[in-house]
């Protein structure tokens, strides 16, 4: 409070001196791309909700009656309740994986000073390179023998290891800038390593944690390219490729293809403003320090 | 005699850090497994599909340089990797400017800061598909709101099918995309002018220095690490942009908006290509670690 107290005052400081003309022409674009932003959404929202009839006449506007059945009837006819099922089947795994996974190593990698640990972080680093183009081909084979293609393992398995190396990058940078003597004092009072993590370690980093539980889970719910090649089966799609098939099958079906898209951004939606804070804050630190 | 001590000294030593290692390695070992299996893996069989050529079926037929040599001639690999350079010249220079317009505007101070930001970074969290809805929508034939507008405003001899129509698919696909993370650089910048000297700033008041002129000669030098960072983000998703165009474009029509991931997906997965396609697949590789490589380079500069 302090410090929002001290660099409000410093702001104000700064905009001394700004004129009545000039809040106008800062808040007029301010305003302007708010507006770029939200009207597009919008209108999916409302077209959701209008009859086919409706939005030729009034595309643009907010819908006269609200047809909710569009909802009811994309949810079964358009099969957006087994395609979201789907999604929360294959997001759940995939975040567990990817944030205990990366939690662990990027622990191991920070606290540990291991021959060849700076390798290994490299070695994980590269895939933060690698576009995912360039695996993808081999891995269409590789899960076929492993007789997983088609399968719900056929998404999780390789989005925990496509999510990792951020993860760990991540994770890795937090402990780092954790004191070494919290760790070394549970350590003199016979803990073993894993109990060091588990009691001392893990509880200090759920902030970090939660930056990367909402990372994960937007980046799971959104992954597009992974579950169209290896998990194409119509009772296996996730939400976003249920919505692309839905899209190309029923093109003239307009007001369906757009509460499909609802039901697709709500939760994310819903999720990011909860933690937006939390989400910004991860997205940027792992940006800059990166 | 000695040197035999010294030798079991050191491999006592060595197993002593060895047991000492250990717990370090067994945190380690489960990701690095998974991460070897389903990245490391096929990343390397991928350089080897680029000396082969094989259909996905039957056997492998190796073929040396051969894929690489047909880089050369492959007159729409070109055609797409230019699509790549607008992508990633426009995609690059349009959201930083807009952000840098948009954090200008706000570093002086705004009521509901905190309310522009989230709206700002809400089109960065919609999923592609969602995205390609809207904007298939805004550039509909018939009841889009692009061609409305252009209508309404006595441009009506404009308005086109704007993803249907060579000269404008591009460009449409690509204002989407940065209509889709421009908050992106937006959170970003905000990051940066966090971190902006006031001090500086102040002098440069205290200098008879303008609002504008502050901002241009003193704050965005400082914000050089930050906006570095952006234009690598943008260069290498650039050069490796898929999901938007194919949903929306399929890289037609034609090859309009053909790009090297959309190619290299169309050569490897329905022209059943392997060999050729992995072999696109690295040359994409190669450009991001060039890029990856040149932006480390510039911020040890930069430090």
């Amino acid at each position: 409070m302090a410090v929002a107290a001290n660099t409000s005052e410093r702001a104000e400081a700064r905009y001394a001196g700004s004129s009545l003309g000039f809040k106008i022409l800062q808040y007029s674009v301010l305003i302007f791309f708010a507006l770029v932003c939200l009207v597009p959404i919008f209108w999916v929202v409302a077209n959701s909700l209008k009859t086919t009839r409706e939005i030729a006449l009034n595309p643009l506007g907010p819908p006269t009656t609200f047809r909710w059945e569009n909802y009811t009837e994309a949810w079964t006819v358009g099969r957006f309740g087994r395609y979201f099922a789907n999604s929360i089947i294959v997001t759940i795994p995939i975040v567990i994986g990817s944030v205990s996974l990366s939690c662990l190593a990027g622990y191991g990698l920070a606290r540990f000073k291991v021959r060849g640990s700076n390798l290994i972080f490299y070695i994980f680093l590269l895939g933060l390179m690698v576009p995912f183009q360039s695996i993808m081909i081999p891995l269409f084979y590789i899960l076929r023998d492993l007789r997983l293609l088609g399968t719900y393992w056929a998404m999780i398995l390789p989005s925990v290891a496509v999510a990792l190396p951020f993860g760990i990058f991540f994770m890795r940078a937090f402990f780092l800038r954790l004191p070494d003597e919290l760790a070394d004092a549970a350590k003199i009072d016979g803990a073993s390593d894993f109990a060091v993590f588990w009691r001392v370690m893990l509880p200090l980093s759920l902030p970090a944690l939660a930056a990367q539980i909402v990372f994960q889970f937007m980046g799971a719910w959104k992954e597009f390219l992974i579950p169209l090649l290896y998990m194409q089966r119509e009772e296996l799609r996730p939400l976003v490729l249920g919505l692309m098939f839905f899209k190309g099958r029923f093109t003239q079906n307009i007001p369906l293809t757009m509460a499909g898209a609802t039901i697709v951004m709500l939760p994310i939606v819903v999720v990011y403003i909860i933690f937006q804070r939390r989400f910004i804050q991860g997205m940027t630190a792992g940006a800059l320090k990166g | 005699m000695a040197s035999a001590q010294l030798a079991k000294g050191s491999t006592q030593l060595r197993r002593r850090s060895l047991r000492k290692a250990m717990p370090g390695y067994a945190f380690i070992a489960p990701a690095f497994l998974l991460y070897a299996i389903f990245f490391i893996y096929p990343f390397i069989i991928s350089i080897y599909y680029s000396f082969v050529r094989w259909s996905g079926a039957g056997p492998k037929e190796f073929i040396g340089l051969a894929n690489y040599q047909r880089l050369f001639s492959d007159r729409l690999l070109w055609q797409a990797l230019s699509h790549n350079l607008v992508w990633v010249v426009v995609g690059t220079v349009a959201p930083i400017a807009i952000a840098l317009l948009l954090g200008a505007l706000m570093w002086r101070g705004a009521r509901g800061m905190l309310v522009f930001r989230i709206i700002y970074f809400l089109p960065v969290v919609l999923a592609e598909v969602v995205v390609a809805i809207i904007w298939n929508w805004i550039y509909h034939p018939l009841f889009g709101a692009l061609n409305e507008l252009l209508a309404a405003i006595g441009l009506g001899s404009l308005t086109r099918g704007w993803l249907g129509d060579p000269d404008t698919a591009l460009i449409a696909v690509l204002v989407t995309a940065i209509w889709s993370y421009f908050g992106f650089a937006f959170v970003i910048i905000m990051a940066g002018l966090q971190d902006v000297n006031v001090d500086l700033v102040e002098a440069a008041m205290i200098d008879g220095a303008n609002g504008w002129q502050r901002f241009v000669h003193v704050v965005i030098p400082e914000l050089r690490h930050v906006l570095t960072m952006i234009t690598a983000f943008t260069l290498i998703g650039g050069f490796n942009v898929f999901v938007i165009i194919f949903i929306m474009t399929q890289g037609g029509p034609g090859t309009a908006t053909q790009v090297i991931g959309t190619y290299t997906y169309r050569k490897a997965f329905q022209e059943s290509d392997i060999g050729y396609g992995a072999t696109l697949s690295l040359v994409m590789t190669t450009i991001s670690l060039v890029a990856s490589y040149l932006f480390i380079r510039l911020r040890e500069r930069s430090e």
